[in-house]
């Protein structure tokens, strides 16, 4: 049954920067409507797997399947070119941790910029769904302004919603809330646990336990670059099968 | 001095603006043809690059075009004095005009380059429609400085025979003994040229913050 398929589908993934090891043998999948956070200490490898799912990152070993598709490498079985790779990113969005807005263009401008000019649709019809995002993300008055008048809250969640303009399989999510003041990390998990609900297959890191608590419907918890652990919150929060994860969870318990 | 000698200045006018004009024209874009290719690391091409860089950053106008005069007719190349004077610029302000570009590729933002890769925008198109904009708003001070202190080095192309400003006044002063009407003249007119430049600059900028403060 194709129902049963992964979205995306992790096998193996490892890569070092010279003799670091950052990530080794990463495996996992995201079913359809997933919500996966994966969480970890600093510097455990978390934004790597995610820069390498969509290979910002070139990952050194092991296979990534979008809906069954391998990603970087094509069907001669050779690395994918340039415009392969954009091909399948038009698939994948991405949510950055300090929100990389492209301040020369207006917000508006922001979400239609790549379903204009990399899908080639009606600019028309792009607005019209681009100004319909702006409206879920609450920021339908700010359409024709630039970046740099946004408070970091706003400019994530046009952010998210220049991600959602691509209309993408899966959502990744570079630890979303990590450059914003307190007070504005609400605003943009709010929009985060709206898509959820929704059904947005998601894969989110981030350090908000609040929000992986509620909103994720399963952990992958890493450390040193390997998996640690994984399962839904409920269990990984209070009753982790490794000591591991008990200690990181009591850490951010104690604040 | 008569009415034909400031029109003789007046031509030599033509020819400083022309010849200015071209070798901007010319060495912008292959500045950041340069640019690109040490930017993109491109082997042995961004190594030739840095070369072509230093060496003619540290070579004098005057000395490249009396070499590029005298020296490539000995190699079968023949060679006007225009062509002569054209192609020393364009390799001079190039070279100049390629670390104004490379140090704002440079700065520019990874971020935001990756949010351009991650929404499925190929090369071509992340240069064009992000990268590009940006860089020109950032060099464009840097570029109009180099463009005028071009338009000011043209007066040594009168070493091969070209006719500017500069040369015209000189020719003048010889001729009536009277040197200081010419070269007054001259400086007047130098002036108008770069401003006109500034002020394009000037206006360019000022259409962006107008935009963005809309």
């Amino acid at each position: 049954m194709i129902d049963d398929m992964p979205v995306l589908d992790v096998a193996g993934i490892s890569k070092r920067f010279g003799d670091l090891e950052v990530l080794t043998d990463i495996s996992f999948t995201v079913t359809r409507g997933e919500t996966v956070c994966v969480l970890g200490p600093s510097g455990s490898g978390k934004s790597t797997l995610l820069r390498c799912i969509n290979w910002l990152e070139r990952p050194d070993a092991g296979q990534i399947y979008l809906n069954g598709d391998r990603i970087g490498i094509n069907n001669g079985g050779v690395v994918m070119s340039d415009r392969e790779l954009s091909r399948v990113r038009t698939r994948i969005g991405m949510v950055f941790q300090h929100f990389a807005l492209w301040p020369h263009l207006t917000v508006l401008q922001n979400l239609m910029e790549a379903p204009v000019q990399v899908q080639k649709r009606p600019a028309a019809e792009v607005r019209e769904e681009a100004m319909a995002l702006l409206a879920k993300v609450g920021l339908s008055d700010k359409s024709d302004v630039f970046p740099a008048r946004l408070s970091g809250g706003q400019k994530q969640r046009v952010g998210i919603a220049r991600a959602l303009a691509m209309k993408p399989d899966v959502l990744l999510f570079d630890e979303p809330t990590s450059a914003l003041d307190p007070e504005l990390v609400g605003e943009v998990l709010l929009v985060m646990r709206e898509l959820a609900r929704e059904g947005r297959t998601m894969v989110i890191v981030t350090h908000e336990m609040g929000f992986a608590r509620d909103a994720a419907t399963r952990i992958l918890f890493l450390d040193r670059g390997r998996v640690v652990e994984t399962g839904p919150p409920e269990r990984f929060f209070v009753n982790p099968d490794t000591e591991r994860a008990r200690q990181f969870i009591q850490r951010y318990a104690a604040g | 001095m008569s009415a034909a000698d400031v029109l003789a200045i007046l031509q030599g006018a033509v020819v400083t603006v022309t010849l200015s004009f071209v070798g901007i024209l010319v060495g912008l874009p292959i500045g950041l043809g340069l640019a690109l290719l040490r930017w993109a690391d491109v082997p042995v091409a961004s190594r030739i690059v840095a070369v072509y860089v230093s060496v003619l950053r540290a070579t004098p106008l005057v000395t490249l075009l009396l070499l590029l005069f005298f020296a490539l007719p000995n190699v079968g190349i023949a060679i006007g004095p225009v062509s002569a004077a054209i192609l020393a610029l364009v390799m001079n302000t190039s070279a100049f005009n390629c670390e104004v570009w490379r140090a704002a590729l440079m700065n520019f933002p990874k971020e935001q380059y990756e949010a351009a890769q991650s929404v499925g925008m190929h090369a071509l198109l992340r240069f064009r429609r992000i990268v590009l904009p940006q860089i020109v708003r950032v060099s464009l001070p840097g570029l109009v400085n180099e463009m005028s202190l071009l338009i000011k080095v043209t007066p040594v192309l009168a070493v091969v025979g070209v006719v500017d400003i500069t040369r015209a006044a000189v020719r003048i002063g010889a001729e009536t003994y009277e040197p200081l009407p010419p070269f007054l003249v001259a400086i007047a007119m130098y002036a108008p040229i770069v401003f006109a430049l500034v002020s394009l600059q000037r206006f360019i900028e000022r259409r962006q913050l107008a935009a963005e403060a809309a």
